[in-house]
């Protein structure tokens, strides 16, 4: 590590987008006109686009800052870091394109962005991170630059919200805190190694210790992940948060969680380390209950912003649940239900701030009628709904397809059956909560039965979002599509990744 | 019989298309279907260029219409049952919008009910594909024989979880064929289809899940005993139900719904005689000619039925049968076409029917003798009732439509002898009819041929051998059912009608859906674990962290005041200056009178501080010579 080779390339994606947003924030040209943040704020993103492609094709590492001989700050990136960095930076473009229409109906259109472009800095550090240490301080920063586009309302809730998400991300993160400091004093080296720099005789004697710094571990991270107990920042921080934030928090941020847990769980502590154990079952409980929990919510849920953030309380969970299995199908399912339950996310929240702009109406039971004034968005709504519930051939079948075949191949005992089970009732709720949108939008019949509000027709005129907002749900629905179809050479990819952890 | 029939005509894999890779096949049994699907669809077709003429989204209509064909040319196609699946699913969704298209409550309570079966039943399915998966290692139909006969042949635990697969699938096949007790989609979601939708949902969507069952039966469960009684049993069932319920409906398409359900419990027995035939080491071929003759059978019959009914609706946009009774009378095309249909429901001899309803009912007949169990008896008493069941039920529909007049608006009727419709589709309409006697009539050439080109589907390497259908033995099963028949029809009009009126007798809360499945599934279900989860969602981490910030405020508070406790509780005690509530307040005043006031004040405040000071440091001698006393002697 002393001697590594210094890739200064890597240093460039995170600090572009940070000083980008600094600008923004602080720069005096940027308060008054708007068309120039824009600017800043595009040419940044697809800047960043590029500069992320070439860290991730040159890869390598470098110290970022040494602290002392066994504390270094050190960027390095592997095969993770190429997934979680290139999602992020692509998803964080379609996401502006897209807030740029939707935030010109808001204040202080600026500030949004400036800490927009400041997180996607942050968040690239912590995908490029290489050691447990430096992922720790970017996922610090990440919460505390995060909290801004929370915030952006400034309304009574919205401040709530932000607290309320600031005391989960700290609690979560302090009670991970814990775990790295017990694993910092049993190892002498944290860097992220394939299949965990853990071994036999360091955990001989403290397994008790160790196994309880691995649960605080996966609670805590599992809290920006909206694992259960720590999941109740979400539903309540997404609905106050603009469309674009809520997009990237639920698609994005919550994978951060995942991306925490996956370095802790198979690149420092060792998938073999907790094969069987107590902790394997509570984690894998914690999950399903989520699972359930999330989707039942969802389906109760009458404020759609709401139910999707308890959708990703739900949706985040597979993905928890497919590592927690520890078996290689598993693995690879939940890997790419990262990927595709992110593309997902961020189109339904999309739509839904679509909606919220062109007809200002919130509650589900609200949209009936839909299809007549945004044929195009409901449309893409419906099918990313479908991805969502894993109907064949969109993405989300796919990645359930091997979440549920690799967890019935793990030796998991009851949990191997009982875990698909868990999987489909909550793609049943998953319909029940997103497709009477659609059918209702759709087929608003000629009375409204239910006694749903509907959709006056005097205004039932085709009346889209403009193209700007159109242009990123189409690109993410196409993903949904396109994934689902030809997933064979991602898998490929994620297999090889699969291989070398386990 | 040749073996040229029994190889595929093509076979091909798709490598990681869609995940783990699709899977194509076509042979004999496919061909029949594809051809079926083919003519379905295009006489359909032709029929709804006037039958939507009127409607204003019919683009809708035509996307939907041709999505469904593709989607059910896949399943027919699919040679995994992972490419089953997901034809099967996109199939689901596309045939949902024919059934809300009307955009009327009633139509759209009956789309939920056909979505909510269709998610439900797919979902159980993935569940048992999962497990078969699992099980078996592979999902290719003609992979999963040896290795399921392998595992059945050991029994064990896994020979039960493979039985649950197949009971998963069997529920999620089921549940789109129509098998009680998850029929409760048709008799609501094809009154309210387009005619011909519903012609195309009864005639073979509701086949893609026997196509299913099928293969599940004869390619999973090959010559198990219990599952062929299961498939049976369910059959006789279904069968016994959908035909009670066809008698009591006097709406024109609900009863030909009901009536699809009961025909589908004919092609269920089927299925479930040639597996329990197969256990027994007898010759199967009877009821897999059976099964196969009356899919190809029903398909025919209830495209002509429904377009038919579409004929009907389009012209007085009722489907009440006291509403349309007479409106067939003086024409003769429909009369025809509605013959044929019924005709050949009813098995009378001379149309296709009667073929595949012999040959069934041979099945039954055989097994029965094998067996020598009086239960067979039953079941071909069931069969036979059924059999006359459906007599009756399409003889009351004839009777209203063709013969009886119409007290009212006879005249009108009368009237559009001509304009009813175009000769398009009435052309379409009569090819497709005139199919039924065409096969029943010659069933030597048409249908055994049928058979040897389908059956090696079900067993491969059956022996054919030609069956006299028009012999005396096979003449007096359908003669009895006809004979039924005649005697239910007197009951109908006994007491199913009153003042020359067709009355719904059935109560109406004889609904399994309203009954059963809509209070558990929306309410009970939703409402408790909805419940549960609120509280886990809201109090889980609630309490805890306010009980510990409670706890820990208190704890906090008194270690704050520990100190102060003890002053206190000295000035109380030892010291005595009890600072009584009078004596505080002039205390509180004093020290603002003068400097010399002030001064006293501070002197004494010293003087007290001072002297607490002593009486604390003597506390912590005293602690901590107790301490010392305590380490010196070892107690601890």
């Amino acid at each position: 590590m002393f001697h590594m080779e210094q890739h200064l390339h890597l240093i460039f994606p995170v600090i572009l987008p940070v000083i980008a947003g600094a600008a923004l924030l602080v720069g005096k040209p940027f308060r008054e006109d708007k068309r120039a943040g824009r600017m800043v704020l595009l040419s940044a993103l697809g800047l960043e686009l590029v500069l992320v492609a070439q860290a991730l094709i040159k890869g390598g590492g470098m110290v970022l800052w040494r602290l002392t001989g066994a504390m270094d700050l050190v960027f390095q990136i592997d095969e993770i870091s190429v997934l979680f960095a290139a999602l992020t930076s692509a998803v964080w473009l379609l996401v502006g394109i897209y807030g740029i229409s939707y935030m010109s109906h808001e204040h202080r259109e600026n500030q949004f962005f400036g800490w927009y472009l400041i997180v996607l800095g942050v968040l690239i550090g912590l995908d490029f991170s290489g050691n447990l240490l430096t992922m720790y301080v970017f996922y610090e920063l990440m919460t505390l630059t995060s909290l801004p586009l929370v915030l952006h309302e400034r309304t009574h809730q919205a401040v709530m919200a932000g607290l309320k998400y600031l005391f989960y991300s700290i609690a979560g993160a302090f009670l991970a805190l814990f775990g790295i400091f017990f694993l910092a004093g049993i190892t002498e080296s944290l860097a992220f190694t394939p299949g965990g720099v853990m071994s036999r005789e360091i955990i001989a004697g403290k397994e008790g210790l160790f196994l309880a710094a691995v649960l605080c571990m996966l609670i805590g991270f599992g809290a920006k992940a909206g694992m259960f107990p720590l999941h109740g920042w979400l539903p309540t921080a997404h609905p106050e948060a603009p469309a674009p934030a809520s997009a990237v928090l639920s698609g994005i941020i919550t994978k951060s969680g995942v991306m925490a847990v996956i370095r802790v769980v198979f690149y420092i502590v060792g998938p073999d380390h907790i094969r069987g154990t107590w902790v394997q079952n509570v984690w894998i409980l914690l999950s399903l209950l989520t699972v359930f929990m999330g989707s039942m919510l969802a389906y109760k849920e009458p404020v759609l912003k709401k139910r999707l953030a308890y959708s990703t309380v739900s949706q985040v969970s597979y993905i928890l649940f497919g590592l927690s299995v520890l078996n290689p199908l598993a693995f690879a399912g939940a890997l790419s239900h990262v990927v595709f339950h992110s593309l997902i996310k961020n189109a339904l929240f999309l739509c839904s701030g679509a909606v919220i702009t062109v007809t200002g109406r919130k509650r589900a039971g609200e949209m009936r009628g839909l299809g007549k004034i945004m044929p195009k968005t409901l449309f893409c709504y419906t099918i990313v709904s479908l991805g969502l519930v894993g109907i064949p051939p969109l993405c989300g079948f796919v990645s359930k397809w091997y979440l549920a075949a690799g967890a019935l191949s793990s030796d998991t005992g009851v949990w191997s059956f009982l875990g698909p089970v868990v999987l489909l009732i909550s793609a049943l709720l998953t319909a029940g909560y997103l497709l009477p949108i659609s059918l209702n939008g759709f087929f608003p019949g000629e009375e409204t039965p239910w006694g749903d509000t509907c959709i006056p027709e005097e205004q039932g005129k085709k009346k889209e979002a403009s193209l700007n907002m159109l242009l990123p749900i189409g690109i993410l629905t196409a993903g949904t599509v396109l994934f689902g179809i030809f997933p064979q050479s991602f898998f490929h990819t994620l297999f090889g990744i699969a291989e070398r952890v386990f | 019989m040749t073996n040229s029939l029994e190889i595929p005509f093509f076979h091909v894999y798709l490598p990681g298309l869609c995940g783990p890779g699709l899977t194509f096949c076509l042979d004999g049994f496919r061909l029949i279907y594809l051809t079926v699907g083919m003519i379905m669809w295009s006489v359909s077709g032709i029929f709804s260029l006037e039958y939507m003429a009127h409607y204003e989204k019919r683009k809708r209509y035509y996307v939907f219409f041709w999505a469904t064909f593709l989607a059910t040319m896949g399943v027919f196609l699919s040679g995994d049952f992972y490419t089953t699946f997901l034809f099967f699913e996109i199939m689901s969704f596309t045939s949902y919008v024919w059934v809300a298209f009307d955009e009327k409550p009633e139509s759209l309570r009956a789309a939920q009910t056909y979505l909510a079966v269709a998610v439900i039943g797919g979902l159980t399915m993935l569940m048992g594909l999962f497990l078969l998966d699992k099980l078996c290692g592979t999902l290719e139909f003609e992979a999963l024989l040896p290795k399921a006969q392998e595992i059945l042949k050991t029994g064990g635990p896994r020979a039960k979880e493979l039985y649950t697969a197949g009971i998963l699938m069997l529920t999620g096949f089921g549940a789109k064929a129509g098998c009680f007790p998850l029929h409760i989609w048709l008799p609501k979601a094809h009154p309210v289809a387009p005619a011909p939708a519903s012609a195309l949902l009864s005639g073979i969507l509701t086949k893609t899940g026997v196509f299913g069952l099928i293969v599940v039966s004869f390619q999973i469960f090959y010559g198990e005993m219990e599952w062929g009684l299961l498939v049976a049993v369910l059959g006789l069932t279904t069968m016994f139900w959908g035909a009670f319920l066809a008698v009591f409906s006097i709406n024109l398409k609900r009863t030909l719904a009901c009536s699809s359900v009961s025909q589908i419990g004919f092609i269920l027995t089927g299925i479930g005689m040639g597996s329990l035939l197969l256990a027994t080491g007898e010759d199967p071929a009877l009821a897999i000619r059976g099964t196969l003759l009356h899919m190809i059978n029903h398909s025919l019959f209830k495209l002509v039925l429904f377009l038919c009914a579409g004929a009907v609706f389009m012209n007085l946009h009722q489907l009440d049968l006291n509403q349309i009774r007479g409106f067939g009378r003086n024409k003769p095309a429909l009369c025809f076409c509605f013959f044929t249909g019924a005709a050949g429901l009813a098995g009378i001899p001379g149309f296709s029917g009667y073929i595949s309803k012999t040959l069934l009912h041979e099945s039954i007949v055989e097994y029965g003798a094998y067996t020598g169990n009086i239960g067979w008896r039953f079941a071909e008493w069931i069969f036979l009732f059924s059999g006359g069941m459906t007599a009756a039920y399409m003889t009351k529909l004839f009777i209203a439509l063709f013969l009886e007049k119409n007290p009212e608006k006879q005249m009108e009727f009368d009237q559009m002898k001509k304009s009813y419709i175009k000769p398009l589709s009435k052309g379409a309409l009569v090819a497709a009819a005139l199919l039924i006697p065409v096969f029943g009539l010659t069933p030597g050439i048409t249908m055994d041929g049928l058979t040897e080109l389908g059956q090696s589907f079900f067993v491969p390497g059956m022996k054919t051998h030609p069956v006299a259908y028009f012999s005396l033995e096979n003449l007096k099963g359908a003669a009895i059912s006809i004979a039924i028949g005649g005697g239910l029809y007197g009951l109908i009009r006994r007491f199913l009608m009153a003042d020359g009126k067709y009355i719904d007798r059935l109560p109406k809360w004889l609904d399994l859906e309203n009954l059963i499945y809509r209070p558990i599934l929306e309410k009970a279900l939703p409402g408790i674990c909805g419940t549960v989860c609120k509280y886990l969602d809201k109090y889980v981490v609630s309490i805890p962290v306010t009980l510990f910030l409670q706890a820990s405020a208190l704890v906090c508070r008194s270690m704050d005041h520990m100190a102060d406790g003890v002053i206190l509780l000295a000035r109380h005690t030892t010291h005595s200056q009890i600072p009584s509530p009078f004596q505080k307040q002039k205390k509180f005043a004093f020290p603002m009178s003068g400097i010399k006031g002030r001064l006293i004040h501070l002197c004494s405040l010293v003087e007290e501080s001072f002297s607490f000071g002593l009486m604390l440091f003597s506390i912590g001698l005293f602690l901590t010579i107790g301490y010392l006393l305590v380490v010196f002697f070892g107690v601890l």
